[in-house]
């Protein structure tokens, strides 16, 4: 149940895990970036923390998309 | 039919490789205002949720269900009335006739579109008599004969209803004269941090949103759409279950072993990974809870109407009272 403590192994579960858990602190980033702007989202607004967290995702994914 | 997106994907040593993925999209329903919902979509995603693991996912997320079916119970205790036959219309696997008990309700007849769903759960576990049929209940009248219930309840199954006034007209005609309709439906704020989240995910990352929470009904048309289908004695009210999940991931799996992914005509089946982390972080900074867990809302609006009877109450005609307000207030 804990996701810390047990890794998960298919693809979508990993990408669950890691971008909960590995890749909190740019999700966190991403996340903090969307509030402050969240009643005039555009497209790309929050690019440069989201390109940190993908970054992450792929690097802990280990493989490219 | 098909949409297909091709993007490009760096792979070490592949430059400009393409890879293409292929969703199958559902049709687009612009002929009939009424058809919202893809009802066979929605059947197999339950009838595959039912048997998954034996059941045991599905029973493991019954707690939804279980709760308004427990609210709504209270509801129907409140009743002073017996019955000898009652109609639970979208039962699945009997949330509410297992709640049944003798001296109130002799017979349950449980109406289901998913025949797997129906049929999970064995007779031991209902104290009534329950008897299945496997039918939509988009097309009620067709199972039952018209003036011949006592009562129908629906429990959580008219949010994928796609004619909802005409459902609530084929119940009232469905039932007996004085005869009672109870029933619980999802409202229109039930997982709105989940819809918000993925617009923004996706307005953000993509440039548009698309469908991936159902529309849903709003309180005050429930009572409007009540009288409009010949309901008199009418009882709406509003309750919230809210649910605490890890994440967002944790929510959307439970969504679908509920049988409840999406199921909106013409919506996209397939979503970027990089829309739905955006949207699970979205998810966790706008609505998270201190804890770091995320919270999910579950509206329910609860109905009572009767079909009109000789014998029920009715308000005095106007200018029939004997006592001047005015001499009260």
């Amino acid at each position: 149940m804990n996701p810390a403590t047990t890794k998960p192994t298919r693809p979508l579960k990993r990408l669950a895990f890691h971008s909960t858990t590995t890749c909190a602190s740019e999700a966190s980033a991403y996340g903090k970036c969307i509030v402050a702007t969240y009643t005039d989202v555009k497209k790309d607004i929050c690019k440069a923390e989201f390109v940190k967290f993908a970054q992450c995702l792929r690097r802990a994914m280990g493989r490219n998309w | 039919m098909v949409l297909s997106s091709v993007r490009p994907i760096a792979t070490n040593g592949f430059k400009n490789l393409t890879r293409t993925f292929t969703s199958c999209r559902s049709l687009n329903a612009a002929q009939n205002p009424y058809l919202v919902f893809d009802r066979q979509a929605k059947r197999r995603q339950r009838d595959r949720a039912a048997i998954v693991n034996n059941g045991s996912r599905s029973t493991m997320v019954d707690y939804v269900r279980d709760e308004v079916a427990d609210r709504l119970m209270e509801r129907f205790i409140d009743i002073k009335r017996t019955f000898n036959t009652i109609v639970d219309l979208g039962s699945g696997p009997g949330h509410f006739s297992k709640l049944l008990t003798l001296d109130k309700v002799k017979n349950s007849v449980m109406v289901d579109h998913s025949a797997a769903t129906l049929h999970r759960d064995p007779d031991s576990k209902f104290a009534v008599a329950v008897e299945r049929i496997h039918a939509d209940e988009e097309r009620l009248l067709q199972v039952f004969d018209r003036n011949s219930q006592e009562a129908i309840v629906s429990c959580l199954s008219l949010h994928w209803v796609n004619d909802l006034p005409g459902i609530l007209v084929q119940i009232q005609e469905a039932l007996k004269s004085d005869g009672l309709f109870l029933g619980a439906m999802f409202g229109g704020d039930t997982l709105f941090e989940l819809r918000t989240s993925l617009q923004l995910a996706e307005v953000e990352r993509e440039g548009g949103i698309s469908p991936h929470v159902s529309p849903m009904t709003d309180v005050r048309d429930v009572s409007n759409l009540l009288g409009r289908a010949g309901f008199t004695l009418l009882t709406v009210d509003i309750d919230e279950v809210r649910v605490a999940y890890p994440s967002m991931w944790e929510l959307m799996d439970d969504l679908k072993d509920m049988g409840e992914s999406n199921a909106v005509m013409g919506r996209r089946t397939f979503v970027h990974r990089d829309t739905l982390a955006a949207a699970s972080a979205i998810y966790k900074e706008l609505h998270g809870n201190e804890d770091g867990s995320i919270p999910a809302t579950f509206q329910v609006i609860y109905m009572i109407g009767w079909k009109p009877a000789p014998s029920q109450p009715k308000a005095l005609e106007r200018g029939t009272s004997k006592i001047n307000l005015q001499d009260i207030l």
